[in-house]
């Protein structure tokens, strides 16, 4: 019996497609609420980011109830940045108790790269012990090796970056994450297949899902921006090149263009067992790639 | 060494302005390492202060000079006595150690740091000096080649590296290499790369929490860096 | 205004100072390196004061003294010895040293007598007299001034130079008594005379020992020097031969050029590096076009119609003598023989002491004395120069005149003669090849000589004095030695390593246990690490040196505050250079009213605290001056600009504009750089402006 719907899909050996959604800055959910209403039945599952780079938003355990309450599968994103092992065991006991069960662990941006720099960085863990800690629990027992009246069962998963230009210590880290027990990995926006290809050629050995993971760029200046400022991106000159050469305008519609394009290869050559699609704030654009892609009726 | 900087001027002009007689006291040691609070600048912050007043309209202080060996053993500290009777404030240009010292041992006067007290570093060149140890407690280098990630990895993990680095730099700047490829490097150079390898828990935060204590002699309960009484 | 008297440099002195080698060597221990740094900063009258406080002649000096300050100069280390000789010529010739007229009065009632008006004997008596003594000189010779006179030719040293020294001895109340040959002590004894210093020199030419050495047209050196120096024009023909290598056949052969003789050779009978003759000597010889011939030595001289036939036969070096040089030893078989005109001995000279002095002779004919007195076997009878060492140089001569008439005084005062205690000087070693490496080399300035056509013409003097850019060039590559750095307390030193750090020669170290040493003897003397030290314990050696800038920025903001030109501008200017007080500060200080200007040896003398002073004491704006690339020492502009930055910061905390300061380096700017210094000027009289009217407003 599987954990959850989105670990019964990883494990159906079909094509898995996520995607995620960053909840608003306050307390107007509307926005979301209309997002979601839209993805949930085109996806396997929805990922929502934890103050992804750093920006205080609405937290991503609310955002996960929204979408089990409106019926889609919810993925949540926990980062080490903000919250201490208590805290954390804790989001994990409630998220359990709500029926949300999928779990990505990220180590978080770091507090200088975001809109409150004068906060105090936690990472009381890091994403390698943050797995065996929701591992250690759903063994019946806290961090503390405290018996726990009730205990959480999840699929777990971590993110990689393919195309990291040290790769050797990322390798170093992903064999970690894998024996602290990740199901699943969700990868940083792949732009070069033939690194991915390197990439999975390693990652194959292990019996873990990698959903490759892509991001809508929207224009030549978005993909410059992420180069310089975004931890862990780096576009290729060439797709910056491509997008300046389209007119105003139709930056969005090239991006979708790009994505598309990879989408159909991965799907094509098998390479690996789905996708993780990051619109970064154009998710409204998502199921016009799904149909790019061709992904459209895969799923639920 | 313990390195500091000089706080700005119109703070230390601030912390001394309802006082009459000031003294400026120096620390020989630490502070005079990373000119920031020896004899020197000591002097230098005299001048400074005495042309800011002449521009106010404030009223004048009157200022006194000394530097001692260092401010955070008791005995040095006696040879205070003389030169503190009739000065009403004391800017202290030694670590926030010297700082709390002087402060107790002159419980009836009011003593202000003139210096940050920023971090254990050393210097990579003359006039620039980098943060090196965050006295964790808990010292973990035999497994990072020498290379502590603590301090010279922003987010402080130990299983890293995170998936932030560009070009060997850290996300937070690309003036900052990052550590854990620096840490990867090492241990292959030495042959040691099993060390990274291996999975590290969550850092014991017991020895951090504050204030903490050595205890060197016997015949007290000697406390080891995990709070664990030893024998 | 705050008129608090506040000293910036805090520490102590350093009380240890190092002799340097030249003045070691220098037999009268001449202050040379003070007098060299003077002549650097153009303060040629106060260099001329240091050269006469420790030199009775100094300008015969200048013209030919044999340099051993040179010799054991440093500098020659790195390329070149500094041209100490043409230094000090050039601060005494600018300096006016013919005008200075040296004053005496009698004090005592003993009359000394000084047999001999050689520079020994001119030097007792100088001394003598300076203390007070009746003193007569009795020449035995027409003309005062013994080998200076007769010997050495009037192209080396003009005899106007000579006599003024001469005049200026007489004016000081010493008699001179020429043509009067003195033949018996004990006659002047009972003359009155209380005691007598003997100083007949070295006039008797050895013998070489050959046969045919007394014929026709076989001359020695020292009768020919005399005839010429005293008038006569001795016909030598056209071919003329001089034997030795000594001063003395140099000055045979130059002379002899000088008289038109069109071949003239020197014959020696070992190679050039062995011969003793002094190397520009030699060097200008060779110019003259003056033919060596080494390894020769005359065996024979036969007479051939009136003339000499020299038989010379071929020498090879063999083991070393008792002068330390290899011995020649002749080459079976090798003989040739050569026709001259003239041959002309100069192999060496021997004093000629008449028996009736009754002294005690010694090895070479020389007179003994106790080394430490200078006295005879004769009490009250001293000796002295040529006549007590053998032919020497000068400045020897002038030291041992001075010291006879110390003796002299003691004598006549029944002191017990102490012997000098060893000198307290600590030696300074040798630059180590770390230290040479990062000394810029820059090769020795020559003063400039005249032409060989202009030389050979006469007997006008050969070399003539630097200008003033030269001298000044030349004078800068002193290397300061043993006026370094010191650390003057150790217990206060943090060993934080700055000093190590900062310096451009690497001088500073720390040892196995972390004490900081600087050897004095590689330490240049810069000055970067005395205001780099955040502990302010590292003074430079010289007690002048410390608080100096402290007094003239006193001085100067003591003078510039009761004068109400404003603005007021307070310049730190480097002495060395363009920016000295002798040349551009002169100007501007006339022209630009306001503008005051601190001098300093070297903008690393400016510490922050002098800057921030300036301002405190009311100055509107403050610039630093230097000599940029031009500087003596390495990096000096940039820590200066280090410093000028962290005042800025300060300014800018304080409210004044950070452009009130500025550093100007010379090198850099193409521009004239008065216009820069206008620019400037003209800026913080704006920002004066400004805050003049904003008072205005407040009020």
């Amino acid at each position: 019996m599987a954990t959850s719907l989105l670990e019964e899909k990883l494990l159906s050996g079909e094509f898995v497609v996520t995607t995620e959604i960053g909840p608003p800055k306050g307390a107007d959910v509307s926005g979301v609420i209309h997002h979601i209403d839209v993805l949930k039945d085109m996806v396997d599952g929805i990922n929502v980011t934890d103050h992804q780079s750093s920006v205080m938003r609405y937290p991503s355990l609310g955002a996960c109830l929204l979408i089990k309450e409106r019926g889609g599968e919810p993925v949540l994103q926990i980062t080490c940045r903000d919250r201490n092992r208590l805290a954390l065991q804790a989001e994990v006991l409630f998220a359990y108790s709500r029926g949300i069960q999928n779990i990505l662990c990220l180590t978080g941006d770091s507090v200088d790269v975001g809109d409150h720099k004068d906060a105090k960085p936690v990472f009381d863990l890091d994403s390698v012990q943050l797995l065996r800690m929701i591992r250690t629990m759903e063994s019946g027992v806290d961090m503390a090796g405290n018996q726990l009246a009730g205990a959480p069962k999840c699929c777990i998963g971590a993110s990689v970056h393919p195309e990291a230009d040290f790769m050797e210590a990322q390798l170093v880290k992903f064999d970690k994450k894998v024996e602290a027990g990740a199901q699943f990995f969700q990868t940083q926006g792949v732009f070069d297949l033939a690194a991915f290809r390197r990439f999975m050629q390693y990652a194959s050995q292990f019996d873990v899902k990698i959903l490759a993971g892509f991001i809508v760029l929207s224009s030549a200046g978005m993909a410059r921006y992420m180069n310089s400022s975004v931890p862990g991106i780096t576009v290729p000159q060439e797709l910056v090149d491509e997008l300046a050469a389209v007119e105003k305008g139709k930056g969005l519609a090239k991006g979708v263009e790009i994505a598309a394009r990879f989408i159909r290869t991965i799907r094509e050559e098998g390479l690996c067992h789905g996708v993780h699609i990051m619109a970064v704030g154009n998710e409204s654009v998502v199921p016009e790639l799904l149909a790019a892609a061709e992904l459209v009726g895969v799923h639920r | 060494m313990i390195v500091a900087e000089q706080k700005p001027l119109e703070d230390i002009i601030r912390m001394v302005r309802p006082y009459k007689k000031v003294l400026l006291l120096g620390c020989g040691t630490c502070t005079t390492v990373c000119n920031a609070g020896g004899e020197t600048e000591v002097a230098f912050l005299h001048d400074a202060l005495r042309m800011a007043e002449a521009r106010a309209a404030d009223g004048r202080r009157e200022y006194s000079e000394a530097t001692l060996k260092r401010q955070c053993d008791p005995e040095f500290l006696e040879h205070l006595t003389e030169r503190v009777e009739g000065v009403d404030a004391v800017v202290s240009l030694a670590c926030g150690t010297g700082v709390q010292a002087l402060a107790e041992r002159f419980a009836d006067l009011p003593v202000f740091p003139g210096v940050n007290t920023s971090f254990i570093g050393m210097a990579v060149e003359w006039g620039v000096w980098d943060e090196r140890c965050a006295a964790c407690g808990d010292c973990r280098l035999e497994d990072t080649g020498g290379i502590c990630p603590i301090t010279r990895c922003t987010k402080g993990i130990l299983n890293g590296p995170c998936a932030g680095p560009k070009n060997g730099h850290c996300e937070v700047s690309p003036d900052m290499e990052c550590a854990w490829l620096l840490i990867y490097r090492r241990l292959e150079r030495l042959g040691q790369l099993e060390r990274m390898r291996r999975y590290y828990p969550p850092r014991n935060f017991r020895p951090i929490s504050r204030p903490r204590r050595i205890v060197g002699k016997a015949g007290l309960e000697a406390r080891g860096s995990h709070g664990d009484v030893t024998a | 205004m705050n008129t608090v008297a506040v000293r910036v440099r805090r520490t102590p002195l350093s009380e240890h100072t190092v002799t340097p080698p030249c003045q070691v060597a220098c037999p009268l221990h001449m202050d040379i390196r003070e007098y060299v740094d003077l002549a650097a900063q153009g303060r040629i009258m106060e260099a001329m004061q240091v050269i006469r406080s420790g030199n009775p002649f100094p300008s015969i000096c200048a013209y030919i003294c044999a340099h051993p300050c040179e010799e054991a100069c440093r500098r020659g280390q790195v390329d070149k010895p500094v041209a100490i000789r043409a230094l000090k010529r050039f601060a005494l010739e600018f300096g006016g040293d013919r005008m200075i007229e040296v004053e005496a009065e009698t004090t005592r009632s003993e009359r000394v007598a000084v047999v001999g008006s050689g520079p020994a004997g001119l030097a007792c008596a100088y001394y003598l007299r300076k203390l007070g003594y009746p003193v007569t000189v009795f020449e035995a010779h027409s003309e005062v001034g013994g080998m200076l006179r007769v010997g050495i030719p009037r192209y080396r040293l003009p005899r106007e130079v000579l006599d003024v020294e001469i005049t200026r001895l007489t004016k000081m109340g010493v008699e001179i008594r020429t043509g009067t040959r003195v033949v018996s002590l004990d006659l002047v004894f009972d003359l009155g005379y209380r005691a007598v210093f003997l100083t007949v020199g070295a006039h008797q030419s050895l013998r070489m020992g050959i046969e045919g050495e007394d014929g026709a047209g076989v001359v020695d050196g020292a009768t020919l020097l005399r005839e010429l120096n005293l008038g006569l024009t001795p016909a030598l023909g056209e071919r003329v031969a001089v034997v030795g290598g000594g001063n003395v056949a140099m000055d045979a052969a130059r002379s002899a050029v000088r008289l038109g003789v069109p071949q003239v050779s020197v014959l020696y009978r070992r190679t050039r590096a062995e011969m003793p003759a002094d190397p520009r000597e030699v060097e200008q010889a060779l110019e003259e076009g003056i033919e060596f011939q080494y390894l020769v030595a005359p065996v024979r001289v036969r007479t051939r119609e009136g003339r000499p036939e020299v038989t010379c036969v071929r020498m090879e070096l063999g083991e070393p003598d008792q002068s330390g040089r290899r011995r020649p030893v002749p080459i079976a078989g090798s003989e040739f023989t050569e026709r001259y005109d003239t041959l002309v001995t100069a192999i060496g000279q021997a004093p000629q002491v008449p028996d009736d002095f009754h002294v005690r002779i010694g090895r070479g004919s020389t007179i003994q004395v106790d080394p430490v007195t200078l006295s005879t076997n004769r009490a009250g009878v001293f000796a002295g120069g040529d006549a007590v060492t053998g032919p020497s140089t000068v400045v020897e001569a002038l030291a041992a005149g001075r010291t006879a008439a110390g003796r002299i005084d003691d004598y006549l005062n029944h002191r017990y003669p102490l012997a000098p205690s060893a000198s307290e000087a600590e030696w300074m070693g040798d630059l180590l090849p770390e230290t040479v490496a990062t000394i810029r080399t820059t090769g020795r300035l020559e003063p400039p000589v005249l032409s060989r056509e202009e030389r050979t013409a006469g007997f006008a003097p050969v070399e003539m004095a630097y200008d003033c850019q030269t001298a000044t060039n030349e004078a800068r590559r002193c290397l300061r030695c043993g006026l370094g750095a010191a650390i003057v307390a150790p217990d206060r030193c943090a060993s934080c390593l700055t000093c190590v750090r900062v310096c451009p020669y690497h001088v500073p170290y720390a040892d196995a246990e972390g004490a900081i040493h600087i050897p004095f003897d590689q330490c240049q003397a810069c000055g970067i690490c005395v205001g780099e030290c955040p502990a302010g314990v590292i003074a430079l050696r010289k007690a002048g040196e410390l608080g100096q800038v402290d007094e003239e920025l006193d001085h100067v903001l003591g003078s510039a505050t009761r004068v109400t030109s404003k603005p007021m501008i307070v310049g730190f200017c480097c002495q060395y250079g363009v920016y000295g007080t002798g040349t551009l500060a002169g100007l501007w200080r006339g022209v630009k009213a306001g503008v005051w200007i601190v001098p300093v040896r070297c903008v690393t003398k400016v510490e922050t605290g002098h800057l921030l002073r300036a301002f405190e004491m009311g100055a509107e704006g403050v610039f630093v001056a230097g000599c940029g690339e031009q500087c003596a020492r390495e990096n000096t502009g940039h820590w200066m600009r280090q410093r000028v930055a962290k005042v800025k910061r300060v300014l800018a905390q304080l409210g004044l504009q950070p452009e009130r300061l500025e550093a100007f380096m010379w090198g850099e700017n193409t521009h004239d750089p008065t216009e820069v210094l206008d620019e400037f000027a003209a800026r913080v009289g704006g920002f004066y402006l400004d805050s003049v009217l904003l008072q205005e407003v407040k009020r």
